[in-house]
């Protein structure tokens, strides 16, 4: 029985590599990326894949290969040994090395994706940047995705109609655009969101971004990246927060800068309106 | 020595896991229910009951069949999109949408007593009356379909209900439909109650197919299929005047804390919605009141000596009926709160064509009155330009410096260094 | 009976006498340790499965959401056509997690087995603190009593994960009260439990046996009760102010000015992240407390079935030692994301990382053992052998959650769920299965059937596998735990497939279970008979009677030598009991060796 016991342990390092062979064929697999520093995240999530994967395969087939090698038998008994010295040593220096090298290796991914702030100038300091990033903010609710863009005096007279210089928009009383759960951003530029949260813990999640960012009460905590690709993709809630957790789904749109611009312009004109539907005449209804 | 194991040990969880398992309530497939509230409050006997039920299943089918005559002027094929169970087709096709959506919050029935409902504030929409806040037309009119899915597509900020924006159109537009299905369906329903309950003695109701239709189902299906008729104009001499925002809003002002808006009396001198806080929406009041009759009736069997046994025994069922449906078919009644202005959250929508309408024509089952024309043409306290003025005070108000939450000092500022 | 210090092992019948009690205080208000240790086993092993159908309701709905539920839907979620509605599944995830860990995990290792085998396997009588030990067990009571009715009140019970973060628990219903009550019982429990274990082990054990000669069971339990004596006080002080925050409203977890469900709540001033703090400073090293034991248990059964010394015995108590410390200083990966300063995150990255160091020493001395063994492949070994093989995986996917690059991607996705299954259940429970089928015997005097139990191990270790490992892809994916409706999402839409497979072999791996309680069951009543050492072992819990009587031993265990002298060549026997005399010294002094008493 030995031999079918460890060949049922083989089947571990072998269907466990085969499955994450397959896997990528069916697009069970990363989502495609489109943002900057996710390229930098995905090589280091390859690079500890086929790292933890060699220890996987290695350690696993020597167990397979100590039951095969090692069943029981009347006529032989166990070696009698209680550990080697300098086994232990190697076999503690190696992992350790190779754990603080990984450590290593990734700060600066992790300082660029949660320290290094675009927004601050070379000084350091928040909003001393000269090219300010294109900034929103997030506020998750229970159970939707409010957002809030600033939108430009320029933009604000083309929507309402009024001459590009006009002085009128400093008299707008809502600045700025409010949206749910759809989000614009334009293509290659750095974006910079506030995130907030109205109630509970949310956790801001862009899966082709890489993006992942608890949204907490009581805290502006600030989130960024650089898209490279066009496109439509998923806002996803990665933090408990309710019953309706499951329902906070948003709406990315990655477009050109003239397109968001537009998009900015119809929503905001959408949102200052002041004219309905007109009834319809008598004996005209649907 | 031999031990044996403590079997007294073993039977409280295994207790527990029965019950967890066998759970408690009915079996069977969903069904529509009826309005226990309002048989009891009527005293409708079981078999009259059993008509009401057996015309509303003959009219509108059951939850996972739904059927419709041509007279409600409601479309079979979206109503069939959004009933039944969740399930899609090989063709991607999704049906039981309501059930997906919707229902765990506003109920099977549409009687806004889903599962959630109870952890909700505000509780969500009961459809039976045909009541809806959000809308763009007169007070009493059926909102447009064009209401219910700007509703349904930027959910109602500041309530429970989200924004399904990200549904496909055709999505939308059949889960709306069975909004207005659910709704009719209680509409007949209460209509039926009432005429049972208008019944003489031993006199019976016709349920002949010509009479429920001309009588019932043709009224309520016009009431939703004209409400475009009503829709408030937002042109004309309804259209926003010409006014400098500094002016309009001062003028606004006025009227928010004057004799003539009196704005203030219920959301409060602050505007953070501290005034008449004590008042019930349409449907909490409902209920309020039931409770209250229940209680003097609970009264009167304890006090009153007068009655004869039968007058008791009748009284004493009516009260265990009433009871009963109080506590399995309502939800405790709670108070509706005026608006906090100063919050920017604006349920029915934050453009100012949404906020006029909320002035103009009050907000439908809610304490809010109306204020412009009840009718085109006739005299409301305000007019469409102090609307306007009002509409711009309001909308200012979240910006005042007063409502802004104190801001942070920034840690480390330039001027600093 | 008394605390005895060491070396007084007075024995003799008159004790027992003066103990024999009535029913109720021999089998249920008892504080001999072995009865409450199987008080623990069958409490905890009753929540095993009531946990365990939990899990099969979220899998029923992550692979199936808002479909009908079969035969049990229609009795639970009548009112919505069988479907499990949104916010119970919510109560599904977090009760599965907390009666899991709380109830199962922890109290089946310290309260069970480490009831049970302390006082055996070092040679004592009793526990140092009978009494204590005894309200140690009926303190769980007011926890099995509070959560099991948090089910029937208003709102369903516990709902906001068994992280319980602020202020989304302090918006959560009735259930969430009675939530933090039954863990403040079960933290006391534990603490109870914890310095019994820590003074028994110190100062009971029998003469002979220094701390290097304890087997690496007893180490792993000593240095859990140390981890839990000094992480449990902050998460029930944490627990505390949670309470305060929901009944007073003092605002610990609530920043200023915060409302939410349109309720003006109190007024604040406090911080949601203290919380998590407060809550991983202990969480994580229960993450420990719920693996160590195993792995001390493991590595008994892994030497005494390989016939051949524990390879590496110091470098395993140094590196149980090592978890222990770091332990304490890597809470916060499991903050990457939560906005606390992202500087703090590159620390606990670097501890995170170092605590995977003695781990894997552990599981390289693991290696080392079986290598050159003569393997006797009983299903005790085999759950063993599991655990090695399992844990490796659960270990190196912790590697990329501890990258904090890469965790910002898989943070609060299946990969995580992969993870501690593989740790938790995978590593654990499969050691745990293995610890019931390699002590039953000492526990009942009768033996588990094997071919059983090979089959229950063959089926769990198929069915466990094929339902976590897919897990990891579908974290790769980015699929996020605890949705209700994952399918909405374009991104997940496809995974769906994924995840009934994965439910079908949840499925196929609960039913499984029913072999070993049949097993169990029957075997405790029918079993054959076993003597007092079935499996050859050296410790002394197997030179005790089976099961062992009041006050254990029927003679005073002496310890000549550590637990693992299997295959020594000082004897003609594989094995050597720890309390067996040296052959030189038995010539010297012509001592008998204790009688080897027959049963």
């Amino acid at each position: 029985m030995g031999k079918f016991w460890s060949v049922l342990f083989l089947m571990v390092p072998v269907l466990g590599v085969a499955s994450f062979a397959v896997a990528p064929l069916y697009r069970h697999w990363l989502p495609l990326d489109v943002s900057e520093h996710g390229h930098t995240i995905d090589h280091l999530f390859y690079f500890i894949l086929w790292l933890t994967g060699a220890v996987f395969v290695v350690t696993e087939v020597a167990m397979f290969w100590f039951m095969w090698r090692y069943g029981h038998d009347q006529a032989k008994s166990g070696k009698f040994t209680h550990g080697s010295h300098s086994l232990e040593i190697v076999w503690t220096i190696i992992p350790a090395a190779t754990l603080l090298f990984i450590a290593i290796y990734q700060m600066n991914a992790w300082a660029e994706a949660k320290i290094i702030n675009p927004g601050a100038g070379p000084d350091g300091i928040l909003g001393t940047a000269d090219d300010m990033p294109a900034t929103l903010e997030v506020t998750g609710r229970q159970f939707e995705w409010r957002l809030r863009y600033p939108v430009p005096p320029r933009l604000r007279n083309e929507a309402l109609g009024r001459p590009a210089d006009s002085k009128g928009a400093d008299d707008d009383t809502d600045k700025d655009l409010f949206v749910v759960n759809e989000m614009h951003i334009p293509v290659n530029e750095e974006i910079l969101i506030n995130l907030k949260s109205a109630d509970v813990l949310h956790s801001f999640f862009l899966p082709n971004m890489r993006v992942k960012q608890d949204a907490v009460p009581g805290m502006k905590i600030p989130v960024w990246f650089r898209t490279m690709e066009t496109g439509t993709f998923d806002i996803v809630c990665a933090e408990l927060c309710g019953w309706g957790h499951y329902k906070m789904k948003g709406r990315l749109t990655i477009e050109s800068r003239a397109a968001f611009d537009k998009w900015l312009v119809d929503k905001y004109r959408e949102q200052s309106a002041t004219h309905g539907l007109q009834p319809v005449p008598e004996g005209d209804s649907e | 020595m031999n031990r044996t194991v403590p079997f007294g040990l073993r039977i409280g969880p295994i207790v527990g896991l029965l019950l967890l398992v066998s759970g408690c309530g009915p079996s069977g497939p969903p069904q529509f229910h009826l309005n226990m509230v309002a048989i009891a409050e009527m005293q409708i006997p079981p078999d009259q009951q059993q008509q009401i039920a057996n015309v509303l299943d003959a009219m509108f089918g059951t939850p996972d069949e739904p059927f419709v005559l041509p007279e409600s002027g409601l479309d079979i094929k979206k109503i069939q999109m959004a009933a039944g169970p969740v399930k899609s087709d090989q063709f991607g096709r999704e049906t039981g949408l309501y059930r997906r959506h919707c229902g765990h919050c506003h109920g099977t029935t549409g009687d806004g007593l889903g599962p959630t409902a109870m952890l909700l504030d505000p509780y969500p929409r009961d459809y039976r009356q045909g009541k809806f806040k959000f809308k763009s037309t007169e007070r009493a009119a059926k909102p447009t379909t064009d209401d219910l899915e700007r509703v349904v597509r930027d959910g109602v900020q500041g309530t429970a209900m989200p924004s399904f924006g990200l549904l496909p159109d055709a999505q939308i537009k059949a889960l709306v439909e069975y909004v207005k299905y659910l709704s009719m369906r209680g509409q007949a329903e209460s209509y039926l109650t009432s005429a049972m309950a208008d019944l003489s003695e031993g006199e019976k109701l016709s349920l002949a197919r010509e009479t429920l239709v001309d009588e019932m189902l043709q009224p309520i299906a016009e009431s939703w299929t004209t409400a475009r008729d009503s829709i408030i104009p937002t042109d004309g001499e309804n259209a926003k005047p010409d006014v400098p925002p500094a002016e309009s809003i001062a003028k606004g002002s006025e009227l928010f804390y004057g004799v003539k808006g009196n704005c203030a009396k219920c959301h409060g001198w602050s505007a953070l919605g501290d005034g008449q806080t004590n008042d019930y929406d349409d449907w909490s009041k409902a209920i309020f009141e039931a409770h209250q009759s229940l209680d003097s009736d609970v009264a009167t069997l304890d006090s009153s000596s007068e009655m004869s046994s039968e007058e008791r025994a009748a009284l004493a069922q009516h009260v265990a009926m009433l009871g009963r449906a109080l506590e399995t078919d309502a939800l405790p009644p709670r108070h509706a709160m005026p608006r906090n202005l100063r919050q920017g959250i604006y349920r029915g929508g934050r453009r100012p064509v949404d906020v006029f309408y909320r002035i103009y024509a009050g907000i439908n089952g809610a304490p809010m009155p109306a204020v412009g024309p009840a009718s085109p043409g006739a005299q409301g306290t305000l007019t469409p330009a102090e609307i306007w003025n009002l509409v711009d005070y309001v909308m200012s108000l979240p910006y005042q410096p007063i409502s802004e939450p104190p801001r942070q000092q920034p840690a480390v500022s330039r001027a600093a260094l | 009976m008394s605390a005895t210090t060491v070396g007084s092992h007075a024995h003799d019948d008159a004790h027992h006498a003066a103990h024999a009690r009535s029913f109720l205080g021999t089998y249920v208000f008892s504080r001999d340790h072995k009865i409450i240790g199987m008080q623990f086993l069958f409490s905890t092993l009753i929540w095993f499965l009531i946990g365990g159908l939990l899990a099969l309701g979220i899998r029923w709905q992550v692979a199936w959401p808002w479909s009908e539920m079969p035969i049990i839907g229609k009795m639970l979620f009548a009112g919505e056509g069988g479907q499990i509605s949104p916010e119970f599944y919510t109560v599904l995830f977090t009760m599965h997690a907390t009666i899991m860990i709380f109830f199962v995990i922890i109290p089946i290792l310290a309260g069970a087995f480490g009831n049970f085998l302390i006082p055996l396997m070092i040679g004592a009588e009793d526990m140092a603190f009978p009494t204590l030990n005894m309200m140690s067990y009926w303190f769980m009571w007011p926890a099995f009593i509070a959560m099991g009715s948090s089910f029937f009140v208003e709102g369903g019970a516990g709902s906001a994960g068994w992280t319980s973060y602020p202020p989304l628990a302090l918006t959560a219903w009735s259930g969430q009260t009675l939530w933090l009550i039954g863990l403040t019982f079960v933290g006391v429990a534990s603490m109870m439990g914890s310095i019994n274990y820590m003074t028994t082990i110190i100062q009971m054990r029998a003469p002979g046996m220094t701390m290097f000669r304890l087997p690496m069971t007893i180490w792993a339990m000593f240095i859990t009760a140390i981890l839990q004596a000094f992480a449990l006080p902050v998460l029930t002080a944490a627990g505390f102010m949670q309470l305060l925050d929901r009944i007073v409203g003092t605002g610990f977890f609530i920043p200023e000015g915060w409302t939410a469900n349109n309720a003006p709540l109190a007024s604040g001033g406090g911080q949601p992240l203290l919380w998590q703090h407060l809550f991983w400073f202990y969480s994580h090293p229960a993450v420990y407390i719920m693996i160590l034991p195993a792995m001390g248990m493991v590595s008994d059964i892994i030497a005494c079935f390989s016939r051949k010394p524990l390879f590496g015995y110091k470098p395993m108590v140094y590196s149980i030692a090592g978890i222990a410390g770091l332990g304490f200083i890597v809470w916060g990966h499991h903050m990457f994301v939560s906005g606390m300063n992202p500087a703090l995150g590159m620390t606990f990255m670097v501890s995170t990382m170092l605590i995977a160091l003695p781990s894997a020493i552990k599981t390289f001395n693991w290696l080392g053992t079986v290598w050159g063994g003569n393997i006797r492949f009983t299903t005790a070994m085999l759950f063993a052998l599991s655990f090695v093989s399992m844990f490796i995986i659960g270990g190196l996917s912790g590697v990329f959650m501890a990258a904090t690059p890469v965790d910002i991607f898989i943070h609060d996705t299946y990969f995580i769920v992969a993870h501690f299954h593989y740790v938790l259940f995978s590593g654990t429970a499969m050691g745990v299965f293995g610890a019931i089928y390699f002590w039953f015997p000492k526990m009942f005097g009768r033996m588990m059937n094997e071919t059983a139990g090979k089959i229950h191990f063959f089926f769990t270790f198929l069915f466990l596998n094929f339902t976590f490992f897919p897990m990891h892809i579908l974290g790769v994916v980015g699929f996020p735990r605890r949705l209700a409706d994952p399918y909405h999402y374009q991104t997940f839409h496809h995974l769906q497939p994924l995840n009934e497979f994965i439910t079908w072999c949840a499925i196929a791996m609960v039913t499984t279970q029913v072999v070993f309680a049949a097993n169990f069951i029957l075997s405790m009543f029918f079993g054959p008979r076993a003597g007092r050492n079935p499996w050859h072992a050296n410790g002394l819990e197997w030179q005790a009677p089976s099961p062992p009587g009041h006050g254990n031993f029927d003679f005073q265990p002496i310890v000549y030598r550590g637990p693992y002298e299997y295959a020594s060549p000082e004897v003609d026997t594989d094995y050597y009991p720890q309390n067996e005399p040296p052959p030189e010294e038995e010539k010297a002094e012509g001592d008998k060796p204790p009688p080897p008493p027959a049963h």
